[in-house]
């Protein structure tokens, strides 16, 4: 196996590029490979492992108190503040052990931004919710918020109480 | 009793729907407990700590 190394500036951006970029494609690797990318792009898991009370229609900020992984130690009091400006893609998911309908919301910068699923009123079941946000590498956060038709205790454990995400894309 | 409850005992017309649209009740974990983020409801006036105290 071959090592291609680009060597120059120690600073700055490095650019592989066909030399008429209008009209060629640069394609690597071949359709059956892989491409690794190695560098600094945050990522990370926490879970709640303490029920909590969410009064009932209240939006209410989920705490998590353990993480799973936190590669760019970005997850500091149940917020994520990433460092590297980009597209992250967040993952949550939360349970209730009464039967109410719930709800995630992310919220970006202490508003409401994306909301998730609803669940109807089943005990016991785990509502997942996604969304893909941009965060500019300083300034922005996101959080979960969450939302009961009723007063109930969150279910906690490392598999229904979970909040991730991991970068997709560079800005 | 939760802020919930209290503005449930003074407005009973209220909806879950309203809870999602014109009203957002909020508690961002700080210790500083539930309260009102947002009240845009077109009739029902906004209530104010003196009522809200008063729902026992």
């Amino acid at each position: 196996m071959g090592t291609l190394v680009l060597s120059g500036a120690t600073s700055g951006s490095t650019t592989i590029a066909p030399t008429d970029a209008a009209t060629v494609t640069a394609t690597f690797p071949g359709a059956t490979g892989t491409v690794m990318v190695s560098g600094n792009m945050p990522a990370f898991s926490a879970y709640s492992s303490v029920a909590q009370s969410i009064s009932s229609s209240t939006y209410t900020k989920v705490t998590f108190d353990t993480k799973e992984f936190d590669t760019n130690n970005n997850f500091t009091s149940s917020r994520f503040t990433p460092t590297v400006a980009g597209y992250y893609q967040f993952t949550a998911g939360i349970q209730v052990a009464a039967t109410t309908t719930t709800q995630l919301v992310f919220y970006k910068n202490g508003a409401v931004f994306k909301y998730g699923n609803q669940c109807p009123s089943i005990s016991y079941v785990t509502n997942n919710s996604t969304a893909l946000i941009y965060c500019n590498g300083s300034t922005d956060y996101v959080e979960l918020y969450a939302l009961f038709g009723a007063t109930n205790n969150t279910n906690p454990s490392n598999s229904s109480v979970y909040f991730q995400a991991s970068m997709v894309r560079a800005a | 009793m939760t802020l919930y409850d209290k503005i449930m005992a003074l407005y009973p017309s209220l909806t879950q729907q309203d809870y999602m649209t014109v009203i957002i009740l909020q508690n961002d974990s700080d210790g500083k407990g539930d309260y009102i983020a947002k009240w845009n409801h077109p009739t029902l006036a906004k209530p104010t700590q003196e009522q809200l105290d008063g729902v026992k």
